[in-house]
């Protein structure tokens, strides 16, 4: 090999060392750390560290709350599906439909602006709306006559989690509209047009043409949905911290409690693992779909 | 919902792991002679939790006189809230990142620290006998005391009552009632008068605990109470325990208006309930009578505390009231502790012990003679008083036992207001977390 090609390539090489130690000692360490404190029972007051093996992952079988965390992150991935892939393309869709782009842009921002806000400021948002004495939502509801439908929507732990998950899916269902919006832009308007001279309706149409065409993108938007869905703690965090009862716990706030309350952070470790599997899993299958379902034309 | 996996773990384990660098250490002997004197320079950091208005201005008064005072030393304040000191003080705890002087609540909170070799032997400077532990009241002082070791400086102490709105009892045509049940009773007519006879916010966990603990300490007997906050001793099995949990659920059901959705309620929206004058009752601690000003709808005029009553035959201790004084620990790994020593031994000088139980702070200086009534307010003074008389002082059930069974009886009390969980279940769900906590 040439001297000027060693060098180009030692210097090229120079250039991503600086990143590669950033990644490496901020994320692959930690996991790697991580993956050692789940093997111990550690007393962050003395100090002592004591080995017990699988003795943390042995104890998440036993765990009932462990298995609702896991159960309610299931339940946020289910509902964020429905509202956030499907009910977002066919909004996206509808709004794609509208003749008037600026209707069309008006809309669009309309929809996306809930995602401009963090989450934690949603949660804190949400937290006074369905305040039981003082919130607008049981406000409301008395209004209309509906008095009895008012709750204390975090208090209890039969509403407590649906209302965290409403709120996630107001606050990131525009994210997914946005996206799905661009999707359909990318579509060739002859097809479309094509359609329209077969005398195609609108909702054939959908099916028949959008649906298929924006299949990469749901695809792609599911798996970031269910692996959104295993990362779920600021919204909890903010708006019930867990309770009423761990009722809203999910896996990101069990280890956080686990640790942090409860003092047990080889335990926390070990719930961090299996976060870790799970998402890692999402995250390959994610990998996976944007190789095999890409659509040309 | 964006894709954040990698980062988001590694954020998560990262905490994990910060909490955990250095944490394999052995607890080591304290660095330096406490009783030495201190070298006046180099920075000392302390850890409150006067973090907000109006207390945050007290340590950043103490510490700039202190700088004056001593121009080569720079105090570093670290102020949180009662809510963000206990992640805080964790993480700092698990990296060894202890600052030089922490505040601590009193129980199994403060036991950890000693346990762990991570708060410096006191006895020598504030032991009863000497000069700076004769300026505090000896309960405050053995609150700190482990195996007649002294290992905490109390700052002020605390007590929980129940205050009340004068205006609303006599609108109802009621008297201070002296028993539980006449305070269940009295929630009819003041609910008539057009008030939530009492408001509660449970929506941190914590504050149903504090009607637990209290009732606890009237249905249970002392000796049995105190065995089974410690798992190795525990049975949960007086049935005071049941008669306490159903009493406060009746309490709940009867006299607050949000009843089984009061996990909704923040504290302190019940607390502004009652400084508006809509509530005629709020159990609250002797730290928040400052609130009640002129300023406010409930007037000062119209502010009177009790203790909550005591339920008829309770087998417990009636003359017991919930409460513990707060303080601080000296890191004992720290190279400064004899200039923490004098550090706090001046934040708890007659004068600024004065000027923590006054307005705007009312904070009640376990310091003897700090308290009156002419420089505390009438009723943290005669909170004070009834805590000074009172037999024992029953500490904070989220503070006095380990943290997996006070995180059950926290998920319990939850569960009891919801109505998601029976007395008998919430007391069998404690039982199991303190027999896996032995």
């Amino acid at each position: 090999m040439p001297v000027r090609a060693i060098v180009r390539r030692t210097l090229g090489l120079a250039w991503v060392v600086p990143a590669l130690v950033l990644v490496g000692v901020f994320v692959y360490l930690p996991l790697a750390q991580n993956l050692g404190f789940s093997t111990l029972e550690w007393d962050i007051y003395s100090g002592s560290q004591e080995f017990v093996g699988l003795d943390n992952y042995r104890r998440l079988l036993d765990d009932p709350v462990f298995w609702s965390s896991f159960g309610d992150n299931l339940l946020y991935a289910v509902i964020s599906i429905v509202f956030q892939v499907f009910g977002a393309l066919v909004l996206a869709a509808l709004v794609e439909s509208v003749r008037s782009e600026r209707w069309r842009r008006s809309l669009r921002a309309i929809y996306f602006l809930p995602s401009a806000i963090s989450l934690t400021v949603a949660g804190l948002l949400f937290y006074f709306i369905y305040e039981p004495n003082l919130g607008p939502l049981n406000h409301l509801l008395r209004a209309v006559g509906l008095e009895q439908f008012t709750q204390a929507w975090l208090g209890q732990e039969s509403t407590a989690m649906y209302a965290i998950i409403a709120m996630s899916q107001w606050q990131g269902f525009g994210y997914s509209v946005l996206l799905f919006a661009v999707a359909i832009q990318r579509i060739p308007s002859e097809i479309y047009g094509a359609a329209a001279i077969d005398g195609v309706g609108p909702i054939r149409r959908f099916v028949h043409v959008t649906l298929p065409l924006v299949r990469e993108m749901t695809g792609l938007m599911a798996i970031v949905t269910i692996s959104g869905a295993f990362q779920v703690f600021n919204e909890v965090m903010v708006m019930t911290g867990g309770g009423p009862n761990n009722s809203t716990q999910v896996l990101g706030t069990w280890l956080y409690r686990s640790g942090f309350v409860r003092n047990n952070f080889g335990y926390a470790a070990a719930i961090a693992t299996v976060l870790f599997v799970i998402t890692l899993g999402v995250a390959m299958a994610q990998l996976w779909v944007t190789r095999r379902r890409r659509v040309e034309w | 919902m964006r894709s954040r996996a990698l980062t988001t773990f590694a954020a998560l384990a990262g905490t994990l792991v910060l909490a955990g660098c250095g944490g394999g250490e052995p607890a080591k002997a304290p660095a330096a002679d406490i009783a030495a004197a201190p070298e006046f320079s180099g920075t000392l950091s302390i850890l409150t939790k006067f973090a907000g208005e109006p207390l945050s201005s007290y340590f950043e008064d103490v510490a700039a006189e202190y700088q004056r005072m001593h121009p080569g030393v720079k105090v570093e304040l670290i102020q949180e809230t009662d809510q963000s000191i206990k992640d805080k003080t964790k993480t700092l705890t698990a990296s060894d990142a202890l600052p030089d002087i922490y505040f601590t609540w009193t129980g199994n909170w403060a036991e950890n620290f000693v346990r762990g070799g991570r708060a410096a032997d006191l006895t020598k400077v504030i032991g009863p006998d000497t000069p700076w532990g004769k300026t505090f009241g000896k309960a405050a002082l053995s609150a700190f005391a482990y195996d007649g070791k002294y290992y905490g400086i109390p700052l002020y102490n605390n007590g929980k009552f129940m205050g009340y709105n004068k205006a609303a009892f006599e609108a109802a045509g009621l008297k201070v009632p002296t028993s539980f049940e006449e305070l269940l009773a009295s929630c009819a007519p003041l609910r008539e008068a057009g008030y939530e006879p009492i408001t509660f916010g449970n929506k941190d966990g914590w504050p149903a605990l504090h009607y637990l603990q209290q009732l606890f300490a009237y249905t249970v007997p002392s000796a049995t109470l105190q065995a089974d906050f410690s798992p190795k001793t525990a049975t949960l099995d007086h049935p005071g325990y049941v008669t306490a949990l159903k009493q406060f659920k009746t309490l709940v059901d009867q006299c607050t208006d949000t009843r089984e959705g009061t996990n909704g309620v923040l504290y302190s929206s019940a607390q502004e309930k009652f400084l508006n004058g809509k509530a005629a009752m709020y159990y609250q601690e002797i730290l928040e009578f400052a609130n009640v000003t002129d300023e406010r709808e409930l007037k000062p005029e119209n502010f009177g505390i009790f203790p909550l009553p005591v339920p008829q035959g309770a087998a417990g201790d009636p003359k017991a009231i919930e409460g513990a004084p707060e303080g601080y620990l000296i890191n004992a790994r720290s190279p400064r502790v004899a200039l923490a020593v004098d550090f706090m031994k001046f934040a708890t000088g007659a004068e600024n012990a004065k000027t923590l139980s006054a307005a705007p702070y009312g904070q009640p200086s376990t310091v003897i003679g700090a308290v009156t009534a002419e420089t505390s307010g009438k009723a943290v003074f005669e909170g004070i008083e009834m805590v000074n008389q009172a037999s024992q002082l029953a500490i904070w059930l989220d503070t006095v036992t380990v943290p997996e069974v006070a995180d059950a009886w926290l998920a319990g009390g939850e569960a009891l207001v919801s109505g998601g969980s029976t007395p008998e279940k919430v007391l069998e769900s404690v039982r199991q977390a303190s027999a896996s906590a032995k």
